[in-house]
């Protein structure tokens, strides 16, 4: 035994199981993250229940099984749930999402096991995914057609053509309302702006009184085109509907204007699902919220964070180098300098709230404030930049992963050997020149680590985020087809907000739950590619200025 | 007939002391060199000839390596360093307030103890120098890569593969682009810092080759802590001891009838 | 300059090895000095038996000198030596050359005693004898000062050779009145001629030697310069 001590295995056996454990939480991580969120879009059998309860009522159930427990049956007697016969001593459970929103109340549903009678998969229930009230189970039975009913043999192939009319049109309808109609409000609102500007400056004659009133009437003008456009567009889209019966055997009939997608899950092959599936996650990436978050896609949320990262990291990387550059080749050597290096180093642990506090505090406040008071004295007292948006929470997190960038920077540039710079300075180099065609290019592998890290980090925090530019939901993008086509006055939508509000704030938890695995996994991958665009890019400068190591 | 003195073996001896300007590259007068308090070099005066090849040799830190690097400046770099004292180039005292250092550096090239080649292309290892000072005219840059390269004897090794990273070339070809990319902007006066030291012995002769080849144009001033390096390739050595110059005469001399007994003793490895 | 030493160097091998070569070349030295005082003992006994074994000891001489040289050679091919190490080197290649020439010079003193001779040319011996003498004084005196390295006893004998030549000089007088009174008796007082010629080109080969103790001790090439140039150049 002791020998064994002497030889050091149990050194290695020590660390190499530091390593594995270490090794098994991420990749545990990542597997529950990824299962639990991708697995959401996995088509659901949808099941028929007979159910008969203690007092011998019984009723029909559809759903979808969302969640199985075992419950310890004494809860359940103290709890007032009345048993037929005495039940063992745990009763399974399940949850069941029923759907229906607007006719049974709760869309979910605990059903006993005891209370089953029978279950069924059958082949004619469908799922309608609608942009209100949630998710539709039932039996289409038939297609109203301009307020015509179709008794048809083929009920879903006909009610998959119709659906498709009906969001074309409804695309078209959304595309006229953002793109159009929003360009012109968008001018309109220029307008009201270049009015309340010259008249600031005390230069609104009534010659320019009239030109803007003209201006304003065209555009009201073209408005008012493009308004009917819309709402006969939107009336064409809500011309047809469909009858589905539901659970309580009740005829009901939907309109084909807030129907998305119908599918009969029962019926798909396995095919069929995998399609279906990369459907949903396609959908889930691409497409805005709908329903306070709990529904639809994430779009804008990745879309925020990689721009709001990104501008970051364009806000962080010249300040760090800079300030690296400047601590670690001109500072003197002295305790001032040791001073102000281990304050930079210290920034890094000051808790990211404090930022956030810092960044409305004198970002928001006082420099969005005063930019609004110099440049956009017209939109007062409606802040432009004098409220939380996108450029400040990147100057918020620019500051906070600083040091990241200052410390990483200033390793890179103590690792180039010196004979390099005397070699450039023997040659006639001024410092300056030394330090931008050799120290920086050989540091940029550094720097890029630096970079890494610092987006690493600011991708991933959200506290400071919701007190400088993070909305749950916001009806814009910072990029669009307007001039100046980059808002970063903005605010936006972030992954990592994105989690916390569906999962904490939205009225349906255990709906959202998915969603917040979802949700988290690609926060997750949005990280990791950025960071492997980053580390890429990386290696190849590695390559290239690859040192004096030989 | 045979002459008896062979002009291949012996290049003629100058009195070094009383030096004509007209031959006289480098004037080192009174230098003296403080690294904080403690003082490196005492009162070295000494006059190094044109287009000679001048070694300095001694024990490890008998500041052979600091007076070569007062030559051009490079001490500036380290902080607490005090110098008085002067050398003169062209008559002028390159520790002059007027003095440009960049300027003086193009003109006193400098080569270090190990090659350090820059991480780039060899071409633009060569035409760095050429480049900070604003040519940019590539057919120019083209003639005086060749002409460097040549000079440092490598072209005929790298002509094929300018465009490559210079980190690809063994050590005493990176040496010897390191030699190029130093002459390539043309310098009276070159500084070889222990060229060698990190090289193994045939490229050692390469390069030692090379020093006797770069004399015909330029002026070298080599470091080298093999004595036999300076014995073959200077024409005329100073020998230091703990700062101070104990003995500068030709080499011939300094390697059978020195007259100092330190230099004696340092050169027929004796206990110091 | 002060003294050189030789075992200061660094290389405890290096020392030794020059240790080494100059005690041989005293070893050398000493056997030359023998063989020229046997030399002239036999001729002056007339000692066939004695001069044989001089003409054999020379074989011992010559491969002293082979030996040593090739030490010199191996030495400045391994050690690079430089300044008095260097010279020293080339001094004892110089010197070995010459008291290998000594000891040729024996054995034409040692051939000349196994001639057989007439009485009458007896004091004509007598008088090589004292040159001899001389010489063999002057030889112990360089290998004495080659053995300090003493600059200045190398430097008198140096002169001390011009007086030897003088001996010569008579000798070869009272030769050649020989050769004219009697001129059958030239065959024989060839014989001695010869003699001392050889012992005249000992005291030469001493005075080569004294010039390498020079060369080695104050780095001055002396060879073919005035008495009195040698004696600014050493003592400057």
């Amino acid at each position: 035994m002791g020998k064994w001590f002497k030889s050091g295995s149990p050194w290695i056996w020590m660390t190499g199981g530091a390593v594995s454990l270490s090794l098994i939480a991420v990749l545990g991580l990542l597997l529950l993250i990824a299962w639990r969120g991708l697995s959401f879009f996995w088509p659901a059998d949808i099941y028929e229940w007979k159910l008969r309860d203690a007092k011998g009522v019984e009723s029909t159930l559809i759903g979808e099984i969302y969640d199985r427990e075992q419950v310890p049956s004494e809860r359940l007697i103290t709890a007032g749930v009345e048993f037929a016969e005495p039940p063992g001593e745990f009763v399974t459970r399940y949850l069941v999402k029923t759907g229906n929103r607007e006719f049974v109340g709760l869309d979910f549903r605990w059903v006993l096991e005891t209370d089953i009678v029978s279950r069924s998969t059958p082949e004619g229930i469908a799922l309608i995914e609608r942009s209100k009230n949630g998710n539709f189970y039932g039996y289409p039975v038939a297609v109203i057609e301009n307020g015509k009913r179709l008794e048809l043999s083929d009920v879903q192939h006909s009610l998959e053509e119709h659906i498709e009319r009906a969001v074309d049109i409804g695309d078209k309808a959304t595309t006229l309302q953002k793109r159009d109609i929003g360009a012109i409000n968008h001018e309109l609102e220029r307008l009201r702006l270049k009015e309340r500007r010259a008249e600031l400056d005390g230069e609104l004659t009534d010659s320019k009184k009239h030109e803007f009133e003209a201006a304003r009437a065209k555009l009201q003008a073209d408005y008012l085109v493009l308004e009917k456009e819309l709402f006969s567009l939107r009336d064409d889209a809500g011309r047809d509907s469909v009858i589905v019966r539901d659970m309580r055997g009740e005829e009901v009939q939907l309109k084909l204007d807030s129907v998305l997608d119908v599918t009969y899950a029962n019926r798909l092959d396995f095919i069929g699902k995998i399609g279906h599936w990369f459907g949903g996650v396609a959908n889930f990436i691409s497409a805005d919220p709908r329903e306070a978050n709990t529904e639809g896609g994430v779009f804008p949320a990745i879309f925020g964070t990689v721009f709001m990262v990104l501008l970051m990291a364009i806000i962080v990387t010249p300040f760090g180098v800079i300030a690296a550059i400047y601590l670690h080749e001109y500072a003197k050597k002295g305790p001032l300098t040791k001073m102000i290096r281990i304050a930079v180093i210290n920034l890094a642990g000051v808790p990211s709230i404090v930022y956030g506090v810092f960044g409305l505090g004198f970002f928001v406040y006082m420099l969005g404030g005063s930019i609004d008071q110099l440049f956009y004295p017209e939109a007062l007292p409606s802040p432009t930049f004098g409220s939380p948006g996108v450029i400040w929470s990147a100057l918020t997190l620019a500051i906070l992963t600083l040091p990241v960038v200052i410390v990483s920077t200033e390793e890179g540039l103590s690792r180039i050997p010196s004979a390099v710079r005397q070699g450039s300075l023997a040659l006639g180099a001024t410092k300056a020149e030394t330090l931008w065609r050799i120290v920086i290019p050989m540091a940029s592998p550094a720097i890029m680590t630096g970079l890494i890290l610092a987006v690493a980090r600011a991708a991933g925090e959200v506290a400071p985020l919701m007190l400088v530019g993070v909305v749950k939901l916001a009806p814009t993008l910072p990029v669009d087809m307007n001039f100046p086509f980059v808002h970063l006055d903005r605010k936006f939508m972030h992954l990592g907000f994105h989690i916390y509000d569906v999962g904490f704030q939205s009225p349906n938890v255990e709906a959202a739950r998915p969603l917040v695995y979802a949700t988290s996994f690609l926060l997750v991958s949005v990280i990791v590619a950025l960071n492997l665009t980053a580390i890429s890019v990386r290696n190849h400068l590695r390559e290239k200025y690859r040192s004096l190591e030989h | 007939m045979i002459s008896i003195d062979s002009s291949v073996m012996k290049t003629e001896a100058l009195d070094l002391e009383n030096l004509p300007a007209s031959e006289t590259a480098l004037e080192i007068h009174n230098l003296n060199l403080h690294y904080g308090n403690k003082q490196a070099l005492f009162n070295v005066s000494m006059k190094i000839p044109k287009k000679r090849v001048t070694a300095f040799i001694g024990p490890s830190g008998c500041g052979k390596s600091t007076l070569l690097r007062c030559i051009n400046r490079m001490n500036d770099l380290v902080d607490n360093c005090k110098i008085s004292g002067e050398i003169r180039l062209h008559g002028q005292n390159i520790y002059d307030k007027a003095v440009d250092v960049a300027a003086l550096r193009r003109n006193v090239g400098m080569v270090f103890q190990r090659p350090n080649p820059f991480p780039k292309s060899i071409y633009e290892n060569v035409v760095y120098g050429l480049r900070l000072q604003g040519l940019n005219n590539r057919r120019e840059l083209d003639e005086a890569c060749e002409r460097s390269l040549r000079g440092a004897a490598i072209w005929d090794e790298v002509k094929d593969r300018l465009h490559d990273n210079a980190f690809g070339l063994s050590g005493g070809q990176q040496q010897r682009l390191v030699i190029a990319r130093a002459i390539a902007i043309e310098p009276e006066v070159l500084l070889l810092d222990e060229p060698t030291s990190a090289l193994d012995p045939i490229s050692t002769l390469t390069i030692e080759e090379l020093i006797t080849e770069l004399k015909t144009k330029y002026t070298v001033v080599i470091v080298t802590h093999n004595m036999q390096q300076a014995a073959r390739v200077s024409d005329q050595t100073a020998f230091m001891y703990m700062g101070e110059l104990v003995e500068y005469a030709d080499t011939n001399t300094i390697f059978t009838t020195p007259t100092q007994r330190k230099t004696e003793d340092y050169i027929t490895g004796r206990y110091g | 300059m002060d003294k050189l030493s030789t075992n200061r160097h660094i290389s405890g091998q290096f020392n030794a090895e020059l240790e080494d070569i100059r005690n041989r070349v005293l070893a050398m030295g000493g056997l030359v000095e023998r063989q020229l005082e046997q030399a002239l003992d036999a001729l002056g006994a007339l000692d066939a038996e004695l001069a044989k074994r001089v003409i054999d000891g020379d074989h011992k001489v010559n491969g002293m000198e082979v030996a040593i040289d090739e030490e010199c050679t191996r030495i400045i091919a391994k050690r690079q030596p430089a300044a008095s190490d260097l010279r020293l080197i080339i001094a004892i290649s110089k010197t070995i050359a010459d008291l290998e020439r000594i000891g040729d010079a024996c054995v034409r003193i040692a051939k000349a005693a196994l001639e057989k001779r007439n009485n009458n040319q007896q004091p004509l011996l007598v008088s090589i004898e004292s040159m001899g003498r001389h010489a063999t004084r002057m030889l112990h005196s360089t290998l004495d000062a080659l053995a300090r390295m003493d600059v200045e006893s190398a430097l008198e004998l140096h002169r001390e050779d011009a007086r030897l030549d003088k001996e010569y000089e008579g000798i070869i007088r009272q030769l050649m009145t020989y050769m004219m009174e009697d001129p059958r008796s030239i065959p024989g007082v060839l014989d001695v001629l010869w003699a001392a010629r050889a012992v005249e080109r000992v005291g030469d080969r001493c005075k080569n030697i004294c010039e390498y103790i020079i060369y080695y001790v104050k780095g001055k090439d002396v060879r073919h310069t005035s008495y009195e140039d040698m004696e600014k150049d050493i003592h400057r």
